[in-house]
């Protein structure tokens, strides 16, 4: 009897809760996989089937080095998105719904309340670019050129937009706010980055201001894991991804420990 | 003078009048002419502003969009394409554009306000009042045209901007954008008739709406296209309206502007039909 009423005693860390928040948040963005799936997929190849046709009806040769040069963008971009569409849709929903009290009741600290929410976004983007890379390479060549950068540039990217949609999550209070971050700003930084064109076809100012876009490290980054092709160095988007990313971490979990726009 | 000391006979006509006023007008059934203007206006007003509210979200993102894929095409293709049907590739990109975000968000706007009518239950607002099948697909249709039209020509604006946009034929320009929303608008009617989660109008938006609207020679030019590819594309409706609206501005078409018109047409009566008799049967709406 008195085994039972005595409180739980955790180590240092909740490794149990922990991992069931991440279990939950992952599987939460994967279950309905017809359309959390498959959605991507088709966005993907609809994205490489329009390049792939506007290059070629143009007459310029070299459509297959095209396609190879945009896939591993593509599959970058989609694990980003659904990291952030992820952590930010599962912190507003729970907000609207007023089960967040099951977040905050439970026995973890910010810190783990961070991490989990993290883990489950990370790998629901992985699995969701994974699936967009098998789909993609029916068309377009994949290689592994390094998977050391691979993975390091492909974790920096879902990490940052994880963190995002976490911080947005907090922040927002109506589904306006995450569609507006969309976008507004992961949109454009996305698209602006290098995705579908080398850096060298911009003009000057755009090819100066792309550096400051830290979603151009990461998409540079991973085609680098894939292609060996990079246009920045790699320790310097090493160092910017980390650095943000710390940055993002650190306030999200000032954030959740204050209890900011969660508590009353 | 206190109430009760009125004469009798001074407040008996004024009570008879009253009490017939009653009878004849206000217990009748409200009478309207061939089409309830008042209620097919009041529906309309509600579906734009329904979007108006939100236009940061209706009408700008639209509109940003539309910008960030002119600037990737332009900077992927820009520097190797040449000129397509006597224009350059960017020219010949911006109408494509502008016709892609007006008919994608045509079909937003009426699928979304149908859809979470029926979701959070408020669809009666809608069943309940005095209005027809006709009415209910005409006001709600023509909120979608609206927006479809609004998002138009905010693009058309911001584009505007980086590439000069003629107006070679002004009657084809109005056109298809107006068909073409419209059409949208109605099968954005239909899908919110059709679905019952957020999950399928998602579905229908990924896997229907986007992969006709890119695959409909907005990028690229079909006649380029080898022979079955062609065939492909000229079965497309969405084909017709980018191609009829992209004649309108530069004076250039790849497909048949004749079987275009008729196609728009055609698929919008069709899809008023079926409309009316979903709205006519209450199908997905009523017990």
């Amino acid at each position: 009897m008195s085994l039972l009423a005595q409180p739980r005693r955790f180590g240092a860390v909740n490794w149990l809760g922990l991992a069931t928040l991440a279990w939950r948040e992952g599987r939460r963005g994967l279950k309905d996989y017809n359309y959390q799936l498959l959605g991507p997929i088709v966005s993907a190849l609809l994205y490489l089937a329009i390049f792939h046709l506007a290059w070629s009806t143009i007459g310029a040769g070299g459509a297959a080095a095209m396609l190879a040069f945009i896939a591993p963008g593509l599959v970058v971009f989609v694990a980003c998105e659904k990291a952030f569409e992820n952590a930010c849709g599962s912190l507003i929903f729970d907000k609207h719904e007023r089960v967040i009290a099951d977040l905050l009741m439970a026995p973890l600290s910010p810190i783990e309340r961070v991490l989990g929410y993290l883990g489950g976004a990370c790998a629901a983007g992985w699995v969701v670019g994974a699936a967009v890379a098998i789909a993609a390479l029916l068309f377009a060549p994949l290689g592994l050129h390094d998977p050391l950068a691979l993975v390091f540039f492909g974790l920096m990217g879902t990490v940052l937009h994880s963190l995002i949609g976490i911080l947005v999550g907090i922040w927002a209070e109506k589904w306006d706010s995450y569609a507006a971050i969309h976008t507004f700003l992961l949109l454009p930084l996305a698209f602006l980055s290098g995705l579908f064109y080398r850096v060298q076809d911009l003009p000057a100012l755009g090819q100066a201001l792309l550096l400051f876009n830290p979603v151009f490290y990461v998409i540079d980054g991973f085609r680098y894991g894939v292609s060996g092709e990079a246009a920045a160095s790699l320790g310097k988007g090493a160092v910017v991804l980390v650095a943000v990313n710390l940055a993002l971490f650190v306030l999200a979990w000032v954030w959740l420990r204050r209890g900011y726009r969660l508590k009353p | 003078m206190r109430r009760s000391q009125l004469p009798a006979a001074a407040v008996a006509p004024k009570v008879r009048a009253i009490m017939s006023d009653m009878v004849s007008t206000r217990l009748a059934p409200r009478r309207y002419g061939r089409i309830n203007w008042i209620g097919l206006a009041a529906l309309y007003r509600k579906e734009v502003r329904r979007f108006w509210a939100v236009a940061t979200q209706t009408i700008l993102a639209p509109m940003v969009t539309g910008l960030l894929f002119l600037a990737i095409f332009v900077l992927a293709l820009g520097r190797q394409a040449g000129t397509i049907g006597g224009v350059s590739y960017m020219e010949f990109l911006a109408p494509g554009l502008i016709m892609m975000a007006m008919t994608q968000n045509a079909f937003a706007n009426t699928s979304s306000s149908l859809l979470i009518a029926k979701v959070q239950g408020n669809i009666v607002d809608l069943l309940m009042p005095p209005l027809s099948p006709l009415e209910l697909t005409l006001g709600v249709a023509l909120g979608g045209l609206t927006r479809g039209l609004a998002v138009g020509i905010a693009t058309a604006a911001a584009i505007g901007v980086f590439v000069p946009l003629g107006a070679a034929q002004p009657f084809f320009l109005v056109f298809h954008a107006v068909m073409a929303s419209l059409m949208l608008a109605q099968l954005g009617v239909l899908a919110g008739i059709l679905c019952e989660k957020f999950d399928h109008m998602a579905a229908v938006t990924n896997f229907v709406v986007t992969p006709l609207a890119f695959l409909s020679g907005t990028f690229y030019s079909t006649e380029r296209l080898p022979e079955f590819g062609q065939l492909l594309a000229h079965l497309n409706p969405f084909f017709y309206m980018i191609d009829g609206f992209r004649y309108g501005m530069i004076g250039h078409a790849d497909g048949s502007l004749v079987l275009g018109i008729g196609v728009l047409g055609g698929v919008n009566l069709a899809l008023l039909a079926v409309n009316y008799r979903a709205f006519a049967r209450g199908w997905r709406l009523k017990a």
